[in-house]
């Protein structure tokens, strides 16, 4: 079988394996709220529930479409079914899979980055999950013994450092692109009243449409 | 028993940790059966094996640095939504954040504050059902939408290797420059975080890393400390 064959069973077998366990997931987390209602009793009118999904999907709906689609030349195909069904996409699976693009020397849009940011982000996985099923036995204990400044730095800057080297890793391979990636977003959220996920599409394809003119003119190669 | 106790109660329920673990089991079901397909690639294609060990490596270390700041967040959640309901959320889709906005957005539908005295079981259903429907929003959509994705992308990079290797580059560079953004508006704490997580790692990888490439595997986690030590400094000093 040739590289070409290989990648388009690879996709197959990947949407086979994505698509029904993110949808399956979308309906099994209902069931605690199911029981609860149904255990005690206590349905609310649809009216109210509808309320609530109305505020909700007004301040995330945009986000279930402009995320997918701004993730997924870092995620790739098995890696988008992955990170949008276990979370922690921009602080913890692309951080991950790109490092490891990286370590392993492989090119995006090959099989071996499919399979390389896969098993990055399955590792990721695995962390993740430690992380939170010790929360739940061992976190109160934990969280009473650590200073107080390493809770605070960990709440408040962890996600902001893991961003920012993430970021940084990217700008020294295309410094000139990374310039208006970054500047962006910081004049739209300075000088617009973007929503947040006009201001995602803006960066992205903005940045895309910069470095398609820059490719074009010979500036990144 | 008052509201609160009692909403306290319920949402700690022992029984819901199963309930809860059948969505994180199907979230660690899917994550195998990925693993066995890149197994089963790696020999097709016959790839070194190592690389794909190296890159779950990659994973599993580079991980552990955002996975500390998870499981802090994790414990706070636990105190306004149950242990069995911040396991699942924060196993699944959905960060601290966006999951308590969901719920307080729950709550206020209902008429109540999150963990006040009106605060009912029937609002605590409503805070759930928000979750749950907020959640299945990037569920279905991923769900349904991702082959139409790669599509996109294959439209986009025209066949065009070179092109799609500086796509992905500028896609990822957009949505991080959308993500730091965020942060350095926050404050001079956060943009110091920013600014020394990314200097910090470029240095690594450039310098220490370009002579023992072993390190590269834990360059996030370093870059990470040392963004931090630099905000937390700065939060000591003022």
């Amino acid at each position: 079988m040739n590289e070409k064959e290989v990648l388009a069973q690879w996709k197959k077998s990947s949407i086979r394996i994505g698509s029904p366990t993110n949808i399956l997931a979308a309906l099994t987390a209902f069931i605690p709220v199911l029981w609860l209602c149904t255990k005690y009793d206590c349905w609310p009118p649809l009216s109210t529930v509808l309320t609530a999904w109305g505020l909700i999907a007004a301040s995330f709906g945009a986000f279930y479409v402009v995320e997918p689609i701004s993730y997924y030349a870092s995620l790739g195909l098995s890696g988008t079914y992955l990170g949008f069904l276990s979370g922690n996409i921009g602080n913890m699976r692309v951080p991950c899979a790109s490092l490891a693009l990286d370590v392993t020397e492989s090119q995006p849009g090959t099989i071996r980055a499919e399979i390389v940011s896969t098993m990055a982000i399955c590792g990721s996985i695995i962390t993740n999950l430690i992380a939170t099923t010790s929360a739940v036995i061992i976190g109160g204990a934990v969280l009473s013994v650590l200073p107080a400044f390493i809770v605070d730095g960990l709440t408040k800057y962890a996600s902001a450092a893991i961003f920012g080297a993430t970021f940084g890793n990217f700008a020294t391979k295309y410094p000139s692109i990374a310039i208006f990636a970054i500047a962006i977003p910081i004049l739209l959220k300075l000088f617009t009243g973007f929503s947040a996920a006009l201001v995602i599409i803006c960066t992205v394809f903005g940045t895309l449409l910069i470095a398609r003119a820059m490719y074009k003119k010979g500036i990144v190669k | 028993m008052d509201n609160i106790s009692l909403v306290s109660k319920v949402s700690n329920s022992p029984i819901l940790w199963l309930l809860c673990g059948i969505t994180v089991g199907l979230s660690v079901i899917q994550a195998i059966l990925y693993m066995r397909q890149c197994n089963k690639t790696t020999a097709q294609i016959s790839l070194d094996p190592s690389i794909p060990k190296k890159a779950f490596r990659v994973g599993l270390i580079s991980a552990i640095g955002p996975a500390m700041g998870v499981f802090i967040v994790m414990v706070g959640l636990m105190a306004s939504i149950g242990g069995p309901m911040s396991w699942l959320r924060l196993s699944i889709i959905g960060a601290a954040a966006t999951e308590l906005s969901a719920a307080n957005m729950g709550a206020e539908a209902c008429g109540a504050a999150l963990g006040s005295q009106d605060y009912t079981l029937m609002c605590l259903a409503v805070s759930w059902f928000g979750m749950a429907l907020n959640g299945a929003g990037w569920l279905l959509f991923t769900g349904v939408a991702t082959p139409s994705l790669d599509k996109l992308r294959t439209k986009i990079s025209g066949g065009d290797m070179t092109w799609l290797v500086i796509l992905s580059g500028a896609c990822s560079l957009g949505i991080f420059g959308y993500l730091n953004a965020g942060e350095i508006m926050k404050g001079t704490g956060n943009t110091i975080a920013v600014v020394a997580g990314a200097i910090s790692m470029v240095l690594l990888m450039n310098t220490i890393c370009k002579k023992y490439p072993k390190l590269k595997e834990y360059s996030l986690g370093f870059a990470m400390i040392i963004g931090m030590f630099f905000s937390v400094l700065f939060d000591q000093i003022i």
